[in-house]
């Protein structure tokens, strides 16, 4: 842990945060690296890059980035334009290589042609199918031969035009053209989950088209993008990898006086504020509080954390010009403690770990008390310019998404209704009076393809209550969930509150009579349910349905699931050993089996999702 | 344009080589520095622009043997 720290806090790494310095993450790529790879307990992965151009460049600083994030790649290179051959012709290097992740590195340079000069409508559109003809047969082979997430380039905008303006308006303009294929690529992004756009039209604008593609650069070394491109698709394909294994950040902690407005409420008073479009600096607040809120409407939670008298602080909520109000915080830290202690504790009332919080403050002395002290949870250069802060987050990609699912919509609601629930308990005798009152069903069944993203998305998220801590791809979890040599189990718990949307994992290989547990998870916000029972006699009846015999259990220790070192002891497993780390856990199989579940009623149907106080659903975000 | 001189040049050639600060002096064979490969060519062109304004091409560089040739092409020294 401490060489972790230390690592990604070294003034050399540094360089890798907004504002990057490009030059020096150029030169110093190798000590760079190296420093980042004193981290422990990265996360591995395997990543073809099939390349339309010259893809070293790319690659190198995509390391860079994945590395920052705690994710070790392994890389596959496919030789210099060979991205549509490798597949189509089964490479077999790359098929043995196994890659989780494809990244098809290509450009306007790779488009088969342009269209001609008054080209007509529907020769244009011919081209236009022909294009897509080509891309989705790469694209259906690798997913369903690789079963590998998919992460494609659109396409950047050519750097001449021919026509001038006319070549963004007319259908057989460049511009027009590539715009109109962009729009395919997004259509079948929409469509298929284990499809990603790496979006370097948006991209190339960000860093300049000039900047972007140097002819010197693509003459002479067929780089399609030059070393300053490379540095930013690096970054932003990075960003992409995080989010596939769940390690975006969840919480966004913000101070208060002079960060979500201008000016000290408990001294200017509410009335003194700078806030709102009268005034040029409250105008930049007023788009801060804006963005913040989109933020949490995506899912983002947010949290206060202020050296301020409570009820001064909250006031500040109740400005006329403010957009973000009281209720969109889930948790409210306004006293005269440290800021690392408040922190520490909004994490623990949100039960998230502090590497997945992010730090605003316009002090940066309390900035940098919070980046000493609490050296997991992330803390942006922000400055004090408020019209820079969410160009700094943005910059930093901490909140970047896979996709967005139901679930994600309401997590903040989330917080609200548990706080709710908390009440309730203290209300009853004991607490298996309390379990009794949330009239809780659980929804256990094999893996149902509505629900495959969702799974997905909990298998790479869930730290905490993760016997083994395994991460699946979506081809993976597709492929295993139709695969007869599996058990497989999902859980989604509802009570009277609401839903809890889906909660709880399990997957099991059979061998033989015996059913081998790869993994067993459950979001953390159902902790104390008897969620894990009702879980493990949905899994005894799968086991006595199809002959199984025994259950192995694996514990696979990590820094984060510690809470359940004792879960398979305490479910009545026997001790068989340990290897390479691992736990192993022995479980027969009775033929009569007594539910340890008292307080679930359980169902292998479908459950309505039930109306929490709000009418909103309730994710069961991890 | 911002120029360098011959020293902090140097210096940026150690990073870029990965060589301790202050390890090149000038004189040293390209052929001999393990890590002069096309991904360090590819970053001495670009630093060399940016820093310099010089605008190389590989087959400028292919005729340069010492660390010094490499200087004068970045139009960091007019002669070697």
């Amino acid at each position: 842990m401490a060489s972790e720290t230390n690592s990604l806090q070294s003034e050399i790494v540094k360089a890798l945060r907004f504002p990057v310095a490009v030059g020096e993450i150029l030169r110093k790529r190798q000590a760079l690296k190296r420093e980042l790879l004193k981290q422990t307990n990265l996360v591995p992965t395997r990543i073809a890059i099939l390349g339309g151009s010259t893809t070293t460049e790319v690659k190198g600083m995509l390391e860079l980035f994945l590395l920052a994030q705690g994710i070790q790649p392994i890389f596959y290179e496919s030789g210099y334009n060979r991205y549509f051959e490798d597949v189509v012709f089964e490479n077999p290097e790359l098929w043995n290589f196994k890659p989780n992740i494809v990244f098809i590195h290509t450009t306007w340079h790779n488009l088969s042609g342009f269209p001609e000069l008054l080209e007509s409508e529907a020769e244009i559109e011919a081209r236009v199918r022909r294009e897509m003809a080509r891309f989705e047969s790469l694209w259906e082979k690798i997913h369903t031969e690789l079963g590998a997430v998919i992460i494609q380039n659109n396409f950047d905008l050519p750097s001449i035009r021919p026509l001038g303006n006319l070549d963004a308006s007319e259908a057989f303009g460049r511009v027009n053209f590539v715009l109109r294929l962009n729009a395919e690529f997004a259509r079948y992004a929409r469509a298929h989950a284990h499809f990603l756009i790496s979006d370097i039209l948006s991209l190339s604008a960000q860093v300049g088209q000039a900047a972007w593609f140097r002819q010197s650069y693509w003459y002479n070394f067929h780089m399609a993008l030059s070393p300053t491109a490379s540095v930013a698709l690096g970054q932003s394909v990075a960003a992409i990898v995080k989010s596939i294994y769940g390690k975006s950040k969840k919480c966004l902690v913000l101070d208060l006086d002079n960060t979500l407005w201008g000016g000290v409420i408990g001294d200017d008073g509410l009335q003194n504020l700078v806030l709102g479009k009268d005034h040029p600096v409250g105008e930049a607040y007023l788009d801060f509080q804006r963005y913040v809120k989109n933020l949490r409407r995506r899912g983002v939670i947010l949290a206060v954390c202020s050296k301020n008298d409570p009820e001064n602080a909250k006031e500040g909520f109740s400005h006329p010009d403010g957009v973000l109000k009281l209720e969109d915080f889930s948790v409210f830290k306004a006293n005269w403690n440290t800021k690392p202690e408040n922190i520490r504790e909004i994490a623990a009332e949100l039960n998230i770990g502090l590497d997945s919080m992010v730090f605003v403050d316009d002090n940066p002395a309390e900035r940098a008390l919070v980046e000493e002290q609490l050296p997991e949870v992330a803390v942006p250069n922000v400055g004090s310019d408020v019209s820079s802060f969410a160009e700094v987050l943005e910059h930093e990609r901490y909140f970047e998404v896979d996709k967005i699912v139901a679930d994600d919509l309401n997590r903040s609601a989330f917080y609200s209704v548990n706080a709710e629930r908390s009440a309730v308990q203290s209300k009853f005798a004991s607490y298996g009076d309390f379990l009794a009152s949330l009239a809780m069903t659980a929804e256990i069944a094999p893996f149902r393809a509505v629900y495959l993203e969702r799974i997905t998305q909990l298998i790479n998220k869930t730290n905490q209550f993760n016997l083994t801590t395994r991460r699946y791809t979506g081809g993976e979890v597709e492929a295993i969930a139709q695969d007869p040599a599996f058990i497989t189990l999902y859980g989604r718990l509802t009570d009277k509150f609401g839903d809890n949307g889906l909660v709880s994992v399990m997957i099991g290989q059979i061998v033989n009579d015996s059913l081998q547990l790869d993994l067993w998870l459950m979001s953390c916000r159902v902790l104390k349910r008897e969620m894990e029972f009702a879980m493990f006699d949905a899994l005894i009846e799968q086991c006595q349905e199809r002959g199984i015999r025994k259950i192995v259990g694996m514990y696979i220790p990590s820094k984060k699931n510690s809470m359940v070192a004792g879960h398979y002891a305490d479910l009545g497993f026997k001790s068989i050993g340990s290897s390479d780390g691992r736990e192993l856990w022995s479980y027969d199989v009775p033929a009569t089996y007594s539910p340890r579940t008292r307080y679930i009623r359980r169902t292998a149907e479908a459950l309505q999702p039930a109306p929490i106080a709000d009418g909103a659903s309730v994710p069961s975000e991890v | 344009m911002p120029t360098m001189n011959r020293n902090e040049f140097l210096l940026q050639m150690d990073e870029i080589l990965d060589l301790p600060a202050g390890t090149l002096r000038g004189d040293e064979k390209l052929e001999e520095l393990t890590n002069w490969d096309s991904t360090s060519l590819i970053t001495f062109i670009a630093m060399a622009e940016s820093n310099n304004g010089a605008n190389i091409s590989p087959g400028q560089i292919v005729t340069c043997s010492t660390v010094a040739d490499l200087l004068q092409l970045a139009q960091v020294e007019r002669s070697a």
